[in-house]
């Protein structure tokens, strides 16, 4: 991930409030990426990760609310929406799974590429991290950073209780300590790279 | 499983209990047998709440045994809200007990004469039923306490609450988890009117001293069953994502796919959704803490424990875990983004015995008439609350969508056979909109649900992507589910027999382990057949033609956002579905 912020919020809170931001991770984070390519491209070099725990574990895709079947075919676009998640229980689980037997079930919303190469560029894509995904990457993605909204920023930390803050270890804005007390008062960019590791 | 419990509440001079062998029903159990019953000793012309319709509760084949995930139990009669046949299954204890006890069913047959509420009572030494008027009008909880203090600690009840005694086409059946608590509900089809067109209030089972039904060969049927289990842990739904978040893990899935029906199906995606996904409610429920909290089991013998128990901020027990189809319907669909408020109205289904899908879809059509706005966590409650108060509009609301809807002049009505669908926009997913319109029990989820075409030997040979692919499709599923609805299996085992043949396969020896039996997948689909053409048969003679076999008409003319799209399955291809 390039993620070329110069606004970088580091915190360092105790293990058990970690699972507090993984809730950004399902709003989904920004990844700036080579776009034109395939998912498969893009997962493996933009988010570092290796064919067989895409095969494995990532069962479910989405690009732009379509449920993909074949990852090596469907390129990603500049402001693209990519949803990964595992597999799924259910009936519709079993339908919006990739390559899956009842995948004609939604064949109407399937992904369907149009054939066309697409021009490699610099870009933006939108990746959502869903259930089993966010326990299997969520601690080391928010541990090297991810960037997201300041808005969603505010609306998680705006809503954690007493107990979040005292737990609080560290707080800086790239190098920088900030006050927890004033973290309101703080003045943020629209878009920042939050950086979330646990307490040793 | 050697005997079937029949009381008949219309007897001269009181209710009448029989105790009679199986008969020609032997071998069967769960759906098999409720629909079997219901097909052969129902009139299909009668009237749902009259004196010759019946109300069978029978365990599953398996139940009452060791074997892993076999604890639902089927309710079947002809239903009150749908006019044909029904099936509506749940967890909980009373139905291993039951098995324990050796009834394959029990059937409440007749009408009382006199206007008293009953219970009954069934344990090692026989059945016992006494008037109880003090019961009246008691919600699910209340009386499982009065039950309790009554009959001890350790029985078990299965009841309706005011819903069910005021006969309206919601009701459901509560059915009490390990805890003792009416959580496990066989909601659909107002199965809980029919049990209070009985007059019966609550059965109340105690199987002490009895013991596991014991298999044919027990050998094969342990070692099949070990490997059964393994299957269901080793897999990624079975043995992580359903324990970690329970069903609402699809929350996340159906809204990113633009199926998740929101506001009274009028959108494919809702902004609030991540507030009320499983993600979320599983971190909830993990940071209150408490007993059970995100991972729980419905029944004893549960391996993937899907379920949990949801407790406010204070740390007091509310409900159970709230399922996917409970925070859709009285969530997602009338555009309620609070866990605590959707809690607070499944624990008020509970007690009142109501079925969180149809009420939530009531709740919805409601507020597109006008009653509430969409969004308002309040105003849905209190709605609910009026079902339980029996006033006249919460008698309105306690009968379902369809009849709402009528009352209330509201066109957009998501109702098949006057059953509300469930969470999943058949615009979005065409495959479940095909079961949604041809299942013979209304508008189901479940009804198309289990195994993989492949393993279980029903597979389907024309091309998938073609509309006649997915009839095809839709008929085996069907049959499949039939199948597995009848062992008393959770249907959730469907992912790991999907996925590993090995676990398939294990699953027969299990069956044929228990039984001494030789079963093959061939018999598996002979077994949901015979049960789907029961049901066929006992709707087309109540009156049902193709023409009920369609979703409501707005669903091929209004179009769904974000994907822009009707639902474009011919009838044609929909009356080729059960072409067998």
């Amino acid at each position: 991930m390039k993620n070329q912020y110069a606004l970088k919020l580091n915190l360092i809170v105790a293990p058990n409030w970690i699972h507090v931001f993984f809730s950004l991770l399902r709003q989904g984070f920004m990844v700036e990426t080579l776009v034109g390519c395939s998912i498969k491209t893009m997962l493996g070099e933009a988010l570092g990760l290796d064919d067989n725990f895409v095969e494995d574990r990532i069962k479910t895709i989405f690009l732009d609310a379509k449920p993909v079947d074949d990852i090596s075919t469907a390129n990603i676009k500049d402001g693209s929406v990519l949803a990964l998640s595992g597999a799924m229980p259910g009936l519709a689980g079993a339908t919006l799974r990739r390559g899956g037997r009842l995948a004609s079930f939604r064949g109407s919303i399937s992904f369907r590429s149009d054939g066309k190469n697409a021009l490699s560029q610099d870009g933006r894509v939108l990746v959502k991290l869903f259930n089993l995904l966010v326990k299997d990457l969520g601690p080391a993605l928010l541990n090297k950073g991810i960037l997201i909204r300041k808005k969603q920023l505010e609306d998680i930390l705006g809503r954690q209780p007493e107990s979040f803050w005292t737990s609080l270890a560290g707080a800086d804005l790239n190098g920088r300590k900030i006050r927890l007390d004033d973290w309101s008062e703080t003045i943020l960019p629209e878009m920042i790279v939050v950086s979330v590791k646990p307490k040793n | 499983m050697d005997k079937i419990l029949r009381i008949n509440m219309g007897a001269d001079g009181g209710p009448e209990i029989r105790t009679e062998p199986v008969g020609d029903y032997a071998g069967m159990g769960g759906r098999g047998l409720t629909s079997a019953i219901v097909s052969k000793e129902v009139p299909p012309l009668c009237h749902p709440l009259g004196e010759d319709n019946k109300l069978v509760i029978a365990p599953g084949i398996l139940s009452g045994s060791t074997a892993a995930m076999s604890g639902r139990i089927s309710v079947g009669c002809k239903s009150p809200l749908t006019g044909g046949i029904k099936e509506a299954n749940a967890g909980g204890q009373p139905c291993q007990m039951l098995a324990r006890l050796g009834y394959a069913a029990i059937v409440l047959e007749g009408k009382p004469k006199e206007n008293n509420l009953y219970k009954v009572s069934i344990n090692k030494d026989g059945v016992d039923i006494k008037p109880d008027n003090s019961l009246c009008m008691l919600g699910n909880y209340d009386l499982v306490d009065k039950m309790k203090a009554e009959y001890g600690e350790k029985v078990h009840c299965i009841s309706i609450g005011q819903a069910g005694e005021m006969k309206l086409a919601g009701a459901s059946i509560a059915f009490t988890d390990m805890e003792q608590r009416p959580t496990r509900h066989a909601g659909r089809g107002g199965v809980g009117a029919v049990m209070g067109a009985k007059g019966v209030k609550v059965i109340v089972v105690d199987d002490a001293d009895c013991k596991m039904r014991e298999p044919a060969d027990p050998e094969k049927f342990k070692a099949a069953n070990k490997e059964f289990v393994a299957g269901l842990r080793k897999h990624a739904i079975s043995g992580e994502g359903l324990p970690a978040f329970g069903t609402n893990v699809m929350t996340n899935i159906i809204n990113e796919a633009g199926a998740y029906p929101t506001k009274n199906f009028q959108l494919g995606q809702f902004d609030g959704c991540e507030k009320i996904s499983g993600e979320t409610q599983a971190e909830l429920e993990n940071a209150r803490g408490g007993e059970g909290s995100a991972t729980h089991g419905c029944h004893r013998g549960c391996v993937i424990r899907c379920s949990g128990t949801f407790y406010d901020k204070d740390g007091n027990y509310v409900t159970k875990q709230p399922e996917y189809e409970t925070v859709w319907a009285h969530g997602g669909n009338c555009g309620i983004d609070d866990l605590d408020a959707i809690a607070q109205i499944d624990r008020l289904d509970d007690d009142y015995g109501l079925d969180t899908i149809e009420m939530g879809a009531t709740v919805a059509v409601a507020m597109e008439a006008g009653i509430a706005e969409f969004g308002d966590a309040e105003a849905a409650i209190n709605l609910v609350k009026e079902v339980g108060k029996g006033s006249h509009l919460g008698r309105i609301l306690g009968s379902g969508a369809a009849v709402t809807g009528k009352v209330m002049g509201v066109e957009r009505v998501p109702v098949v056979k006057g059953q509300a669908m469930p969470a999943y926009d058949p615009r979005g997913i065409q495959g479940i909109g095909v079961t949604y319109a041809t299942t013979p029990m209304g508008a189901d989820h479940t009804a198309g649900y289990a195994v993989a075409s492949n393993v279980a030997g029903v597979g389907g040979k024309t091309d998938a992507l073609s509309p006649e692919g997915q009839a095809e499709l839709s008929r085996n599923l069907q049959i499949a589910t039939a199948a597995i609805d009848a062992t008393g299996m959770c249907l959730f085992i469907a992912f790991p027999i999907l996925d590993q043949p090995e676990t398939f396969q294990a699953l027969i020896d299990v069956i044929n382990g228990f039984s001494g039996a030789s079963l093959t997948a061939d018999d598996v689909t002979e077994l949901g057949k015979s049960i789907l053409k029961n049901e066929r048969g006992f709707n087309a003679a109540a009156g049902f033609t193709n023409k009920d076999d369609r979703l409501p008409d707005y669903f091929k003319k209004e179009k769904l956002p974000p994907h822009d799209i009707t639902f474009q399955v011919s009838d044609e291809d929909l009356d080729q579905v059960h072409n067998y």
